[in-house]
């Protein structure tokens, strides 16, 4: 069959050679995708959150002893509930003291102490205070549970509770809530090792 | 489709002015072809010949498999469209949706489930660790569905010449419904097995 | 002398230039002018005008997805009147949702029916989708057309999944912290996305507002030009597919 000239069929360039019109329509897609990808870059950049208050700021908790003049038993290992940033505070000497079963307070840790986010690693549940029975954190949602200084224990997290960077200026505790710091993984057991089975528990 | 010479005064003056009687058979056989030069008799074979049986049946059907959009499409369009009115209109007067107390980030209830389409999502979260149930498998269900076009390339279209693929394509779909039922139905506090009868936790 | 009734008065509206610049035919009563019609008009266009007699049938298509492109009227409308009545601030919406159900004429209705048709589109897009799988309806040349549906399946399960949170009752704000931890199980930049998704670093009013302008007008409009994309293809591939 031979070959019919198409109507309205462009002369090209010879074979092997770039024609002007084709240069140009290749200068003109690799502009347009430069523009794009800076369109892109540009949009996320501008729908960035940009968190002033509210949790994802800094925030000042006091001294070891204000914190023992509103919770007392801080000193004997129980969380401090601190709702603003959403965390447990956690004096690490007075609450391994707590689950070991002695009676030992410690009044001021020093920089020995965790702010352990509430939201539960797994599905963002709210984490309730300390199971009494178990000394653990049990999530009633899905049943994922943490030791005291939130280490996975047991249920179906992907890992332990996170946790925010403490600071301690002339012991003033200031939580920065900027940055999340992802829990240990599954299977840190720097503490309490005891076996989910062993122990009653808060959540099923 | 052939257009026939309307008699007209401008016409050959030596065109009779009559059309010529042609019977309906010679008509549709087509117009006479020129055969290979110099091989007398094969100037008469009709362009009938090339044309396959079915497709001349199917021609011959062509006016009785379309029907006017105006008024038999629009009349189907209203119809249903009237169904689901009367549908919603009268389910929004009856059940009314529900809302609880405001959101409050502080409480978690004790049964915290996504919306019932990602419930099968929830459900295999709950089997599969959490990159894999909550990332890769989703991930996977929507551009497998994406690029089962490209994938299927044979050329039947009812389900029954291509079983494989329906049956396929079917137990993938009824998987999604019965973990989304399991995840909607038979899930409660803790995400713990909740036979429907011994309590509902689900809200549309 | 007879007075003039209500027909005469229907002819000289008839005969108007007005009335003629409307329509610019009589009411359609013939074929050739009832398919006049359908090419003329601008919404009646997405037809053609003689259409394939099974697609007619309801047991062909079970009109699954026109009854989707029903619902998304229905609850763009629907979606209009609720928008007079909301507020997406934290401190707000839930009152707001509170006043449409306690003092807003049909407030309860135009609500559940929003919520009612949004549940029912979920539903029959997924089933549409199926529908269109039993026919091998996405065989050549209509490949494409499916990659659409399923981006359009996507947008929907998006529109409905925005909407849930803006109530601010507890059922949305921990269905929604839930639906979002999801995300955060990507493998990368997991943290990064649920933080530009939210808004912030937890569901709050960074995440009430994005979600609201997706739900209201991004995802909506996107899904506009993917159902104009939708319907073009169907048109240019023959309408519904042929019978099996």
């Amino acid at each position: 069959m031979t070959h019919l000239p198409t109507y309205g069929e462009v002369p090209g360039a010879p074979v092997g050679e770039m024609s002007r019109r084709s240069f140009m329509r290749r200068i003109f897609w690799v502009g347009a995708g430069i523009l794009s990808i800076e369109f892109l870059a540009g949009t996320l950049n501008f729908l960035w959150p940009n968190v002033r208050s509210g949790l994802g700021g800094k925030f000042t908790i006091g001294t070891a002893a204000d914190i023992a003049s509103t919770q007392p038993t801080w000193t004997q290992g129980q969380p401090f509930g601190f709702s603003k940033a959403r965390v447990f505070f956690i004096n690490v000497p007075a609450s391994e003291a707590l689950v070991g079963g002695s009676n030992e307070t410690v009044a001021d840790p020093g920089a020995n102490v965790l702010a352990l986010y509430r939201k539960c690693p797994h599905l963002g549940c709210n984490i309730p205070p300390l199971c009494d029975k178990s000394h653990w954190f049990e999530c009633l949602c899905h049943g994922s549970k943490y030791n005291i200084i939130g280490e996975k224990r047991a249920g179906p997290a992907p890992r332990g509770m996170d946790r925010f960077a403490v600071t301690v200026t002339d012991g003033v505790y200031g939580i920065d809530t900027s940055a999340i710091v992802a829990g240990p993984p599954i299977g840190t057991a720097t503490f309490d090792p005891r076996d989910t089975t062993t122990i009653p528990h808060c959540a099923a | 489709m052939t257009i026939e010479k309307r008699p007209n005064a401008t016409a050959d003056k030596n065109a009779p002015t009559q059309a010529p009687r042609v019977p309906a058979v010679e008509r549709d056989r087509g117009p006479k072809l020129p055969g290979p030069p110099g091989v007398p008799g094969t100037e008469r074979f009709r362009l009938l010949a090339y044309v396959k049986q079915e497709s001349m049946v199917r021609v011959d059907k062509r006016p009785d498999e379309t029907v006017l959009t105006w008024p038999h499409l629009l009349r189907a369009e209203f119809l249903m469209a009237l169904l689901i009115s009367v549908l919603l209109v009268v389910a929004s007067v009856f059940i009314h949706a529900p809302l609880e107390e405001m959101a409050n980030a502080g409480v978690t209830p004790h049964v915290a489930k996504a919306p019932w389409y990602f419930l099968g999502l929830q459900e295999l979260l709950s089997y599969f660790n959490a990159t894999v149930g909550g990332v890769l498998l989703p991930t996977l269900y929507l551009v497998g569905l994406a690029v089962i076009p490209y994938i299927d390339r044979s050329p039947y279209k009812a389900a029954r010449d291509r079983k494989t693929a329906w049956v396929f394509f079917m137990s993938l779909m009824l998987g999604g419904l019965l973990i989304t039922l399991i995840g909607s139905f038979f899930r409660g506090p803790g995400w713990n097995w909740v036979w429907p009868w011994d309590g509902i936790y689900f809200t549309l | 002398m007879t007075f003039p009734g209500p027909g005469d008065l229907m002819r000289v509206v008839r005969e108007s230039s007005v009335w003629r610049s409307l329509f610019r035919q009589p009411y359609p009563t013939t074929s050739r002018t009832r398919a006049l019609a359908v090419m003329n008009n601008v919404f009646l266009h997405l037809h053609p005008v003689r259409v394939k007699k099974h697609a007619v049938r309801y047991t062909y298509t079970f009109c699954l997805g026109g009854v989707s492109f029903f619902l998304f009227l229905v609850l763009t409308v629907t979606g209009v009147y609720l928008m007079f009545f909301y507020v997406p601030s934290v401190t707000r919406a839930y009152q707001d949702i509170l006043s449409i159900e306690n003092s807003v004429a049909f407030g309860t209705f135009v609500r559940n029916m929003h919520r009612w048709g949004a549940h029912l589109m979920v539903l029959t897009v997924f089933l549409h989708m199926i529908r269109v799988f039993y026919h091998g309806a996405y065989k050549p040349p209509r490949e494409f057309n499916w990659v659409i549906g399923v981006v359009l399946l996507f947008c929907t399960l998006w529109l409905s999944f925005t909407g849930y949170l803006l109530p601010w009752d507890q059922i949305a704000f921990w269905a929604i912290t839930v639906g979002t931890q999801m995300a955060t199980y990507a493998p990368l930049l997991s943290r990064e996305s649920s933080f530009i998704l939210l808004g912030g670093v937890e569901v709050g009013q960074g995440t009430l507002i994005r979600f609201y302008v997706m739900h209201v007008i991004a995802f909506p409009l996107i899904v506009a030009i993917l159902l104009v994309v939708h319907f073009w293809r169907i048109r240019k591939d023959g309408g519904v597919s042929g019978p099996v």
